[in-house]
């Protein structure tokens, strides 16, 4: 079942006192099925801000449709079941975590016990137990996200937009937004962000769309997107000199590194062979690693593709 | 969840008038003004004591003139930031994807303010009182009759100051709030040139027009002046509770077709 349907969407934004157009959105469309994790790439400047306005009521498009959870862009009934965190979160900073949690609560039609008991377990989740009595003003952006986070989760939504939830983020903090993330999917959540960070959404996305100047160049699985041969194998290996002077016709001048010397080879057959030159000349193989298109390469490939223009926001 | 089945559009604006209300009352600005207020009723005794016996009078005067430039600028300053604060720092962005419609989060704005301004005037309005009491005199119903209407003022201010702030920048919002103000105030005199010297003339037509269009805000502060032919003044005299009342469904009324207007334009727009 589709929890998110974008059809056709088109935004150009009319801007200063000469009306100058700014094609943000040239007729997109999507969907995203029940359950799923869904990575909205592209580089800034693409669109994928402009595209989460949109979705959430902030902007209007200029042409084309959308629908979430089954009904119009706007609808409060569908609203109640959609968690958002925006991009660098901006919040009442007077507010602590709590307040601004209660608030969002009160915005849901949570009770006081309900609403209480669910910060509560929110606050702790998202690590900021220590700092849930604090004003929002005296947090750091990664604390500032994670409140967010707890925000966007506070009604307990089915579906949860995230606008580049690991912006800003330390490696540790990242990590837990993705366990986050990974949890809600375990839950039946339905999760769609937009990220510019490819390792995030390789690590977690079922299906990825990438948009590129305003245009989706592609949609779908990401085993789907990427090409699975394999363009290279590297080889790794420690020993003599001997053995490299044994591998020079094959493999040309290796590349050298802390751990030993690295064969980049064109297939598996020509990275066996030089695997078993290295264990006859007395060697030792650190690893071998075949190279296949990566979501990065890809990403590069479309960007470069569409000349890259830039889009609208973001 | 848990979710009361009575919680419905109520609850929503109250939501968000208790967090205007909150960020208001955590304003220091609005304390500096409260406190400039209490320092001209405190200035007010020092006037009294060099008049000749009409002290009570000229503190009364000026503590309600106090309280009415100051709930003025406090209405003026809350109503035309109202929107462009939230724009600025981004709020509007976490709050609108949430469920409740925009005209929801805008009346609850509204709601949230004038119940900063009740808290402020009364505040003040208490320390008037409290001004009279060292002097002997008492806070009588014909002045809490005049801190009504002035609190309807300040409402009605904050409801034209929201139409501004809903299409334009917190300047220019400021700016036609404060200079219909001034034009309401001396509606009197406006009709009076309309219905007189300029009576029957083009620039006459426009005044009459203007007069009844714009927002009467002469109706709300009444002493010192005449009704008809009859002097009003809170030292005697002064109107009733009908007129109260009267004045209440006047600031309603235009109030409310200010916030519609304001909600409708707010409804369509880009918050970019």
């Amino acid at each position: 079942m589709r929890v998110l349907e974008v059809d056709a969407l088109r935004k150009t934004f009319v801007r200063g006192l000469l009306r100058r157009k700014t094609e943000a959105l040239r007729g997109i469309s999507f969907h995203v099925e029940r359950g799923e994790i869904f990575g909205f790439l592209g580089p800034n400047g693409a669109g994928k801000t402009t595209t989460i306005k949109i979705l959430m009521g902030l902007i209007f498009p200029t042409a084309g449709r959308a629908r979430l959870l089954g009904a119009d862009i706007g609808d409060r009934e569908a609203k109640q079941r959609l968690g958002y965190l925006p991009e660098n979160p901006y919040f009442y900073d007077y507010l602590t975590a709590t307040e601004l949690l209660d608030m969002v609560g009160r915005l849901h039609g949570m009770d006081a016990g309900a609403r209480r008991r669910r910060a509560g377990a929110l606050i702790e989740e998202v690590g900021l137990g220590h700092a849930a009595k604090r004003p929002l003003r005296a947090f750091s952006k990664g604390m500032l996200q994670r409140a967010g986070l707890a925000q966007a989760l506070m009604g307990d939504p089915e579906l949860v937009v995230l606008d580049e939830p690991m912006s800003g983020l330390d490696p540790i903090g990242r990590k837990e937004v993705r366990d986050i993330i990974l949890r809600l999917r375990e839950r039946g959540k339905t999760v769609f962000f937009s990220t510019h960070i490819l390792s995030d959404a390789t690590l977690l996305c079922d299906r990825v769309a990438i948009l590129v100047g305003g245009e989706l160049r592609d949609t779908g699985p990401l085993g789907s997107l990427l090409d699975p041969r394999i363009d290279a194998v590297e080889v790794l290996w420690t020993g003599d000199d001997a053995v490299a002077d044994a591998l020079a016709v094959e493999v040309g001048d290796h590349s050298r590194t802390s751990e030993g010397r690295i064969a980049k080879m064109p297939d598996l057959q020509a990275a066996n062979r030089v695997v078993a030159r290295v264990v006859e000349g007395g060697g030792c193989i650190v690893h071998v690693i075949p190279h296949r298109e990566s979501l990065e390469d890809l990403f590069v490939h479309e960007a470069r593709a569409a000349g890259s223009p830039r889009g609208g926001e973001g | 969840m848990a979710t009361s089945a009575t919680f419905g559009a109520a609850g929503r604006v109250w939501a968000i008038a208790l967090n205007t209300f909150r960020e208001a009352t955590r304003n220091r600005v609005l304390y500096v003004l409260v406190l400039f207020a209490v320092g001209l009723m405190g200035f007010s005794i020092i006037l009294g004591e060099l008049s000749l016996h009409e002290d009570v009078r000229v503190i009364k005067d000026i503590g309600l003139a106090g309280i009415s430039i100051v709930g003025l600028a406090i209405a003026l300053f809350l109503g035309v930031n109202l929107l462009s604060k939230e724009l600025d720092r981004k709020t509007v962005f976490f709050v609108i994807p949430k469920p409740l419609h925009r005209h929801e989060f805008l009346l609850g704005k509204y709601v949230g303010m004038a119940v900063t301004l009740t808290v402020l005037v009364v505040m003040m309005a208490v320390t008037l009182a409290g001004v009279l009491a060292t002097q002997g005199a008492s806070h009588d119903v014909a002045l809490l009759r005049a801190e009504s209407l002035v609190l309807l003022e300040l409402w009605l201010v904050l409801a034209v100051a929201m139409l501004f702030s809903s299409f334009s920048s917190p300047y220019l919002s400021a700016m036609f709030t404060a200079a219909l103000w001034v034009v309401g105030r001396n509606s009197t005199e406006l009709r009076a040139f309309a219905t007189g010297k300029l009576a029957d003339t083009p620039l006459g037509t426009v005044l009459s027009s203007a007069a009844a269009v714009l927002p009467d805000f002469h109706v709300f502060f009444v002493s010192g002046g005449t009704l008809g032919e009859t002097p009003v003044s809170i030292h005697g005299g002064f109107i009733g509770w009908g007129y109260v009342g009267e004045a209440a469904l006047y600031a309603g009324a235009y109030g409310a077709v200010c916030l519609v207007i304001a909600t409708v334009l707010f409804a369509r727009r880009d918050l970019t």
